[in-house]
């Protein structure tokens, strides 16, 4: 059992702990903009990965726990001069990337 | 499975209900193309779809506009081939935009597909008589056309727009008139800046509020649009591109001594609008602003003048037109919607849209060659 358990600390330590951001993106007016905002998020230093909806004007983020949210709406801004707003952020389980 | 590629030629019979678009349904009293020269132009489209992300296996898909039919513009024999695994023509759309949709499944294979058209054009040209005589008849605006006086996401017709509007056209009531004054401000404050890429997004409001009236052919359009909207006036930006020579500019559109052109950027917006009784009269205000700018040109110069009167209500016929959707939802549905315009090939991958304005990363290539 201590085994068992001791490798579960092993895993969550190298995974690292994550979280999902959904963020509110003002100022994307054609679907070339998802682009741009979805590469700039992705460039970030602790971004795992990015969806962005035109539709919706939100992005979905999955990122490392110790990263500055700020961090994500600057990646925003620098994309095209878009305004982020975070909505909500969320733990999520690590995954396998 | 292995593919088989495909090769699908249509005739002008069956053209007519695959690009079932007809200005003229929309535009019942318009003045048929008259007079001027018949022209036709052999075009090529060559799609070969790359994955943007790298190497691998990648599904694709593709929407492609399509000209549509009208008394200036015709495609006379349209024939495609490629290896796709779908692929429909369709005008299932809020604007009824023609559009050739090809589909592949996710696989290493190149993503091909070739579309030759044979186009037919006209000039086209409203005399200014029976403009001016419509117009002070005051006619109702039919309910089809209605659609054209309401905003859009990127046609507003409130705020500065309206402000802009209503000082260009106070105490004219005459339509026609209030068209004048603002194709006359239009053409005078804006500018064509070359570093916007493409056509431009086309943000009226953003134009207008911003007070930088540079832009390209997309963003000068759509203000001219907005702001006869704002006026009252129906009217609409209408996507398309040049074929080959112009007969007034080099700027204006250019081929080689066999006729032949890379057309593969030479999208093109100009725009319409409605004046009952007269039906949808062409203009092109963006054009005034490149050949001011390709021949170095004040606007107060002649040459400028003389093409500015020519585009109040004319369109010469290097070009041909695809739709004037704006803001609309492609069909079958894209990961990405609504799309601000359908004047380049639109194409997802994954779920990621290709950047049009970068055919040689798409990509895509577009020859025209005039037939004579």
């Amino acid at each position: 059992m201590k085994r068992i358990l001791g490798i579960g600390l092993m895993l969550s330590l190298s995974l690292g702990a994550e979280k999902i951001a959904v963020i509110e993106i003002k100022g994307m007016s054609c679907p070339l903009c998802t682009v741009a905002v979805k590469r700039s998020l992705q460039k970030t230093p602790g971004v795992f990965k990015a969806k962005v909806k035109l539709n919706t004007r939100r992005a979905t983020v999955r990122f490392q726990d110790d990263l500055n949210t700020s961090k994500l709406l600057e990646a925003i801004r620098a994309a095209g001069g878009y305004e982020g707003k975070i909505l909500s952020v969320t733990p999520s389980a690590p995954q396998k990337h | 499975m292995q593919r088989r590629d495909f090769i699908i030629s249509l005739s002008l019979g069956a053209l007519a209900t695959l690009l079932p678009l007809d200005a003229n349904e929309t535009a019942p009293s318009d003045i048929k193309a008259k007079g001027g020269a018949t022209r036709r132009f052999h075009v090529v489209y060559d799609f070969d779809l790359h994955n943007p992300e790298g190497k691998g296996p990648f599904p694709a898909r593709l929407w492609n506009p399509m000209p549509y039919n009208a008394p200036w513009q015709n495609v006379r024999i349209l024939h495609f081939d490629g290896n796709q695994d779908l692929w429909n023509l369709n005008d299932d759309n809020a604007y009824d935009v023609p559009i050739l949709y090809a589909q592949w499944r996710k696989g290493n294979i190149p993503k091909k597909l070739r579309i030759e058209m044979e186009i037919e054009t006209k000039e086209r040209s409203v005399p200014l008589k029976l403009i001016e005589e419509a117009s002070k008849r005051h006619l109702p605006v039919p309910p089809s056309v209605r659609r054209f006086l309401e905003p859009t996401e990127h046609i507003p017709t409130d705020g500065k727009i309206k402000a802009k509007a209503e000082e260009l056209t106070h105490g004219i009531d005459d339509r026609f008139k209030k068209v004048k004054k603002i194709y006359d401000w239009v053409t005078e404050v804006t500018f064509r800046d070359p570093k916007v890429i493409g056509c431009g997004i086309g943000h009226a409001g953003k134009m207008m509020d911003s007070g930088y009236f540079g832009g390209k052919c997309t963003d000068i359009s759509s203000l001219f649009v907005a702001l006869l909207r704002a006026a009252g006036i129906p009217a609409r930006e209408v996507f398309g591109i040049r074929l080959g020579k112009s007969h007034f500019s080099k700027a204006l559109g250019k081929a080689d001594k066999e006729g032949v052109a890379d057309i593969t950027t030479w999208q093109h917006c100009r725009a319409e609008y409605y004046i009952p009784g007269a039906g949808w009269i062409p203009s092109d205000p963006a054009d005034i602003t490149k050949l001011e700018l390709v021949e170095d040109r004040k606007y107060d110069d002649p040459r400028v003048q003389e093409l500015k009167r020519r585009y109040l209500h004319s369109w010469e016929m290097n070009w041909v037109g695809f739709n004037w959707g704006r803001d609309f939802v492609l069909s079958p549905k894209p990961e990405q919607y609504p799309i601000n315009m359908l004047g380049y090939p639109y194409a997802e991958v994954e779920d990621e849209p290709l950047d049009y304005y970068l055919p040689e990363t798409f990509k895509y290539h577009i020859v025209s060659r005039e037939i004579r």
